[in-house]
């Protein structure tokens, strides 16, 4: 059986446009430090680092994770890296709970990071291929096809992708780490904002963001001995497929059922909606809300946009709430927003989560997508131990 | 018969970088014509300056101001150098020990030829005289008393 294995701490940067004051060894230390702190441990109490950034041609830094080994404390130290593209900072956190869980490392730091005022990530992600032709279409272009496809099977009405960037705005409002804070954003805003990619308004992107995000992991003694409340994993999980064959489902993929699948399996859930009480889910343009909803089977398929609808996903009164921090859409530091869910989900269970927690949160979900939807990362943690 | 497919791939992008307080310091200090290095929890001095210590990786924070001169500690003879290089001459290329330092940094040896470099030998800085704030504003080292 797999060493049960707790979220010790979480440290996470203030999210913003450019943080000129700080190199990157001086970003990822913040975080670290502050995971660290939280996890009321020292650098000696860690025994492995695990780094996940977006491609190394965002900031054209090639191999950072060795340039940055000493502001992590890994000298001397068993020190990885993980590539998975935008959902790099899950499938990081998976890769580093599964050393704890293993039984190969007690203490694990682990974290993301982008900084992304130092870089171009449309040009990084529309680099030309030789003997190949490149559309320089960036993320939204890639994604806007594949939205107009969920629309058109599920006659989901237009203005639900709005919704979902109003909801999210107003929950970063009560998350000090978000980088958009929007007070006066109204929703009539978000609806006349500049379509840039049909169906996908200004608005209903997400932004350019520094920051970085990390976790201290720990084995169940390290989980029992805390002193202040862990989120223990139930479940966590990785799939992959290729972003292009025949016959793939773009809107559904099968790497991201797969994966739902068998973390909810690994958790014991079998009613996905009335078991978990937050969902911190990679919605990085508003209409993949109501689409990953359904694609993790939080509700039939065809249904997200109604869960959109009802409200059932707002922090005031849904029965779903999904990205209380105000998720991607609010702050995009991109090799970070992935392991920003899963730091999301944990402090929702520590009720660590202040103006954007879940009252009596108990299980909640984090969630990674990245690539041409084609990488999955997931887990789900809880305020009790697993039993299994 | 098949043949053989070829294509040009030319990748180009202005990246910036923040300097952050240390590195940001040292590349100010070589505009003005100062080299700093920084001081570790056990007294020794690190040039070029890191901003967490190597072995500990406590931050480093006090920065004192080293060199112009130091020692040879090693060297190697570049001729005739590459398209790359910064130096369009041959030249040496040395692990220089500056005084108030414990480590050594590389950097070019500006002398006419391998003869006049020994292990051990003073050396001294040579600066450009218009300066950025780049590890060239240092235009290398020559043995000491060669510039006066």
């Amino acid at each position: 059986m797999a060493e049960r294995t707790a979220v010790l701490g979480v440290g996470q940067t203030k999210y913003q446009t450019t943080r000129g004051d700080v190199s990157l060894p001086g970003l990822v230390r913040e975080a670290a430090y502050r995971a660290l702190e939280d996890a009321e441990l020292g650098w000696d109490d860690i025994d492995a680092v695990v780094v996940g950034k977006a491609p190394d041609f965002f900031e054209g830094v090639m191999q950072p994770e060795l340039f940055l080994a000493e502001a992590l404390g890994a000298v001397g130290k068993p020190l990885l890296r993980v590539h998975t593209a935008g959902s790099v900072g899950g499938s990081t956190a998976v890769v580093a709970a599964s050393l704890v869980q293993a039984g190969i490392h007690r203490r694990v730091l682990t974290l993301g990071f982008e900084k992304q005022s130092e870089s171009n990530a449309t040009w990084a992600l529309s680099l030309p291929q030789p003997f190949s032709v490149s559309i320089n279409a960036g993320a939204g272009g890639y994604f806007s096809p594949i939205i107009r496809q969920y629309m058109a099977r599920t006659n989901a009405p237009e203005l639900i992708g709005c919704m979902v960037a109003f909801k999210d705005r107003q929950h970063a409002l009560r998350n000090p780490y978000a980088h958009l804070q929007q007070q006066d954003l109204t929703f009539d805003q978000v609806v006349e904002s500049p379509m840039l990619w049909e169906p996908i308004r200004f608005s209903e992107t997400c932004p350019s963001s520094d920051g970085a995000c990390a976790l201290v992991l720990g084995d169940e003694a390290a989980g029992d001995a805390s002193t202040k409340p862990v989120a223990w994993i139930h479940g966590a999980a990785l799939r992959s497929e290729a972003n292009n064959f025949p016959g793939r489902d773009e809107v559904n993929p099968q790497a991201s059922r797969d994966c739902a699948d068998d973390v909810f399996a690994q958790a014991g859930i079998t009613d996905r909606r009335g078991e978990i009480d937050e969902v911190e889910i990679y919605v990085p343009f508003s209409w993949y809300e109501p689409m990953w909803l359904e694609s993790l089977g939080f509700c039939e398929i065809g249904d997200g946009w109604k869960l959109v609808e009802e409200g059932a996903t707002h922090l005031d009164g849904g029965d779903l709430p999904v990205n209380c921090s105000g998720g991607v859409l609010s702050s995009n530091p991109i090799g970070a927003s992935g392991m920003i869910r899963f730091a999301e989900a944990a402090l929702q269970v520590r009720g660590m989560a202040g103006d954007h927690q879940v009252d009596g949160a108990r299980k909640a979900f984090g969630h990674a997508y990245g690539g041409g939807a084609q990488y999955y990362a997931m887990w789900i943690v809880g305020s009790d131990k697993p039993t299994s | 018969m098949a043949e053989r497919l070829r294509a040009d791939l030319v990748l180009e992008y202005p990246f910036t970088r923040t300097t952050g307080p240390v590195i940001g310091a040292f590349l100010t200090g070589l505009r003005e014509g100062i080299i700093l290095g920084i001081r570790r929890p056990d007294e020794t001095v690190l040039c070029p300056p890191t901003e967490y210590d190597p072995e500990s990786s406590v931050p480093l924070t006090d920065l004192v101001e080293v060199g112009p001169g130091g020692e040879l500690m090693s060297w190697t003879w570049v001729d005739p150098p590459r398209a790359q290089s910064p130096w369009d001459q041959p030249h040496g290329l040395g692990l220089i020990r500056l005084d108030g330092a414990d480590t050594p940094m590389v950097h070019g040896l500006l002398v006419d030829g391998p003869d006049q470099l020994s292990v051990g030998m003073r050396v001294t800085a040579r600066w450009r005289p218009e300066r950025e704030g780049h590890i060239a504003d240092l235009e290398g080292f020559v043995p000491e008393g060669a510039d006066q």
